[in-house]
């Protein structure tokens, strides 16, 4: 009697909890609609619209070959495609990583106390302030063979004529693309990862100093694993935005063979209009290398959490 | 880009469904405009009910779009209508946007491009697509300053646009001509090239002082065009080159443009920064601009009759950039135009704007405020306004208009422009080893698809 009273009550809890977690749960998805409605519709039906006319639907152009696989049979069988994407992911990777450097450094050093500090953390944010397009610009104006250091330089007789200045824009090493994206998120990527140090403390790293690791030990030991959150999200996004980005390389890259949003361009941009189904073709491919690109990273993030211990 | 093509597919898809309809009313008036029954006070009286024009043109000219605000939305005002002009990019967001919405079923009274300044392969795509609005260009008052007797060779760059046939679709604009620029602190006069022979000799002198505009922009594709013209195995020009590619069998075509092709596959070890291992072809006409400002080139080509006029004016270019007569005998000449769409919104005050756009007064402010040819035929003018043309012009710099006209050349058929467009991409930029036969067959094939 008194046992089954007991378990009928803690089923009647059991109960009260499912409703109270349900109502909870409503409230989470009505909260999430506003948000799910932009990516589904806006999102989800650009994206599914892009794979339907890169499969040969276009029939507001007179083309309806569904489903149609030579447009990607045409683009990954030719050897440019390769080499456009190995200079995509070059551009996209380098420029992260040194980033990344750059950005932990600065974080870093903005944790210790020296004069002058808050000038300092407002200085750094500023690149975060001026949109990509004006920071091309800048690299235009001062880096290109017209620009202002080649022009000082013919002007101090140490070159006869600007056109002999080094070439640092518009090469296939792509220093011009890389000094933009480094210079735009590295700031970000501080920002990231300072935030994720003030919420750490300094305790564990004093603490491993006491007990005798050298600075190195205690950066790779210590404090990178407790900032490896915020290193991954932020150098998540710097990638996929260096994957996808197309003005940096259009006016600042070295011409053909180019990254593959500017071949995606070059395809829409044709006044030969059939070829936008090439063009997305292209699309959809940046979307799949991106896509499979950083769901391993992710993956493999994850794993490396779940050996740390944490979930 | 990408965004603007996918909301376009994105209308175009959820109103496919909606049946072809238009707005009868506008449809009546167009029908009755084209056989000629509505008399032109009752079009201005339509055009100042509708209120606006929307006029879709390239935006990249800051003279032509001070021109625009300053001049023509004053004159359209005084009709009661209301300029708005859209500036694009590129003109073929407007033929997009144009295909889009004829696609998903709006008609005439209902589309949002009432006018879109073009010629070659955007009218020529428009045509194909039956997206244009008719027959208007004769019908304008304005019409007898151009001249449109077929028996007079002159009127050929008003009948035919890239040689497509226009059918009055399209009224001309602005007349240009292909003419290349040398900077003469650089150059010296005897060695101005005035053959391509010649320019590969002062390119092997002076290597890298060269480039073009990369095609397939327009201006990139013309030069290419020339180069074939002058390469071309049968020595008759541009000749074999104003028919379309049903009438001309791939293999003929391949054989009369691989000489020109080879020519600039050649070249191109002495184009700008070739010695740094690719050739630097420039994007656009501005980027090519600053090279040829700057010293980084000694030549500076496009359409651009008075553009050393207007560059030394506004400082664009060197000050000693002298403009010449290069290559002899193919300068490529052509107009440009205003053409109405099948789905203007507002068709009566797109003839309007069309009909102030060819007056003598348009015409002359134009050249005299950006430079831009008259398109206009002069010798169909009274004297007077004949002579207001000739004062409003900036001037040629180093050449005659004798010259120039002595070596004016046709444009390539515009079928053929997509082509040769497509063989230049694959062979000189792609560097494939394929034969050019191989190629222009290739390219045969994508169009016909």
């Amino acid at each position: 009697m008194s046992v089954s009273s007991s378990i009928a009550s803690r089923s009647g809890a059991q109960e009260r909890m499912t409703a109270r977690e349900r109502r909870t749960r409503f409230w989470q998805m009505v909260q999430l609609v506003p948000i799910m409605a932009i990516l589904v519709l806006l999102f989800g039906g650009a994206l599914v619209l892009a794979i339907l006319q890169s499969l040969g639907f276009a029939p507001w152009f007179g083309v309806n070959t569904f489903p149609d696989f030579s447009y990607f049979g045409a683009l990954w069988g030719s050897s440019t495609f390769w080499v456009s994407l190995g200079l995509t992911l070059y551009y996209a990777t380098v420029s992260t990583v040194i980033a990344l450097i750059l950005g932990i450094l600065l974080a870093l050093a903005l944790v210790k106390t020296f004069p002058s500090k808050t000038f300092y953390k407002y200085l750094y944010k500023l690149p975060l302030m001026i949109p990509y397009t004006v920071g091309i610009a800048l690299a235009v104006l001062m880096l290109s063979n017209g620009g202002m250091l080649s022009r000082l330089a013919a002007f101090f007789g140490l070159i006869d004529d600007p056109a002999q200045f080094p070439q640092i824009l518009k090469t296939h090493y792509g220093w011009g693309i890389i000094a933009v994206y480094v210079w735009k998120q590295t700031p970000f990527i501080t920002l990231a990862v300072y935030a994720v140090l003030l919420g750490i403390g300094r305790e564990t790293e004093e603490a491993a100093a006491i007990l005798g690791a050298n600075r190195r030990t205690i950066f790779f030991r210590v404090t990178l694993p407790q900032i490896l959150p915020g290193v991954v999200s932020s150098t998540l996004i710097c990638f996929a935005f260096n994957v996808g980005a197309f003005e940096a390389p259009f006016i600042l890259g070295g011409g053909f063979p180019d990254t593959l949003p500017v071949v995606a361009w070059r395809y829409f941009n044709d006044a030969d209009y059939t070829l936008q189904l090439q063009g997305m073709a292209t699309v959809v491919s940046i979307g799949l290398v991106a896509g499979v690109i950083l769901f391993g990273y992710l993956a493999a993030y994850r794993r490396y959490e779940r050996r740390m211990g944490r979930n | 880009m990408k965004h603007t093509a996918t909301v376009a597919s994105l209308l175009a898809l959820f109103a496919a469904g909606a049946a072809q309809a238009q707005d009868a009313e506008a449809a009546q008036f167009r029908d009755g405009f084209l056989a000629g029954e509505i008399d032109w006070s009752a079009v201005e009286a339509r055009a100042a009910e509708e209120g606006t024009v929307n006029l879709y043109y390239w935006g990249g000219s800051d003279l032509l779009n001070v021109w625009m605000d300053r001049v023509v939305t004053p004159a359209l005002a005084a009709r009661d209508v209301t300029l708005n002009p859209v500036r694009i990019t590129g003109t073929k967001d407007a033929v997009d946007l144009v295909l889009a919405e004829k696609n998903s079923g709006k008609g005439v009274g209902q589309g949002s491009v009432d006018m879109i300044w073009l010629n070659g392969e955007n009218f020529a795509t428009l045509k194909r697509q039956d997206a244009l609005f008719g027959s208007f260009a004769r019908l304008l008052p304005n019409a007898e300053n151009l001249e449109w007797n077929p028996d007079d060779p002159r009127a050929l760059l008003n009948l035919r646009d890239f040689g497509v046939e226009t059918g009055g679709a399209e009224v001309p604009w602005s007349g240009e001509q292909y003419v290349c620029a040398y900077n003469a602190d650089r150059v010296a006069a005897e060695d101005v090239p005035s053959t391509f022979a010649e320019l590969r000799g002062y390119l092997e002198a002076n290597t890298g002082k060269f480039t073009y505009i990369k095609p397939p922009h327009y201006i990139g594709n013309t030069f290419v065009q020339e180069a074939i013209y002058a390469h071309n195995p049968d020595g008759n020009g541009a000749e074999p080159f104003q028919r379309s590619v049903d009438e001309i069998p791939a293999e003929e075509l391949a054989r009369l443009i691989a000489p020109g092709l080879d020519y600039l596959r050649d070249l191109e070890p002495l184009l700008l920064d070739a010695a740094g291992g690719t050739p630097r072809y420039p994007e656009d006409n501005a980027a090519l601009d600053g090279l040829f400002l700057n010293g980084e080139v000694d030549f500076n080509c496009k359409f651009g009759l008075y553009a050393v006029a207007t560059g030394l004016a506004t400082g664009s270019y060197p000050e000693a950039a002298t403009q010449f007569v290069f290559p002899e005998g193919n300068m490529i000449k052509n107009k440009n135009y205003l053409a109405i769409p099948a789905n203007a919104p507002n068709p009566g005050a797109a003839l309007v704007l069309a009909d102030w756009m060819t007056s003598v007064e348009a015409q002359a402010s134009k050249l005299q405020q950006t430079g831009m040819p008259a398109g206009i035929d002069g010798w169909t003018l009274e004297e007077a306004e004949a002579q207001s043309i000739v004062e409003a012009s900036p001037g040629l710099v180093g050449v005659t208009q004798a010259e120039l006209d002595a070596n004016a050349a046709p444009d390539t058929n515009a079928t053929l422009v997509d082509v040769i467009e497509a063989t230049w991409l694959e062979y000189i930029e792609r560097d494939s080893t394929d034969p050019i036969e191989a190629i222009v067959a290739r390219a045969y094939d994508n169009l016909s698809k």
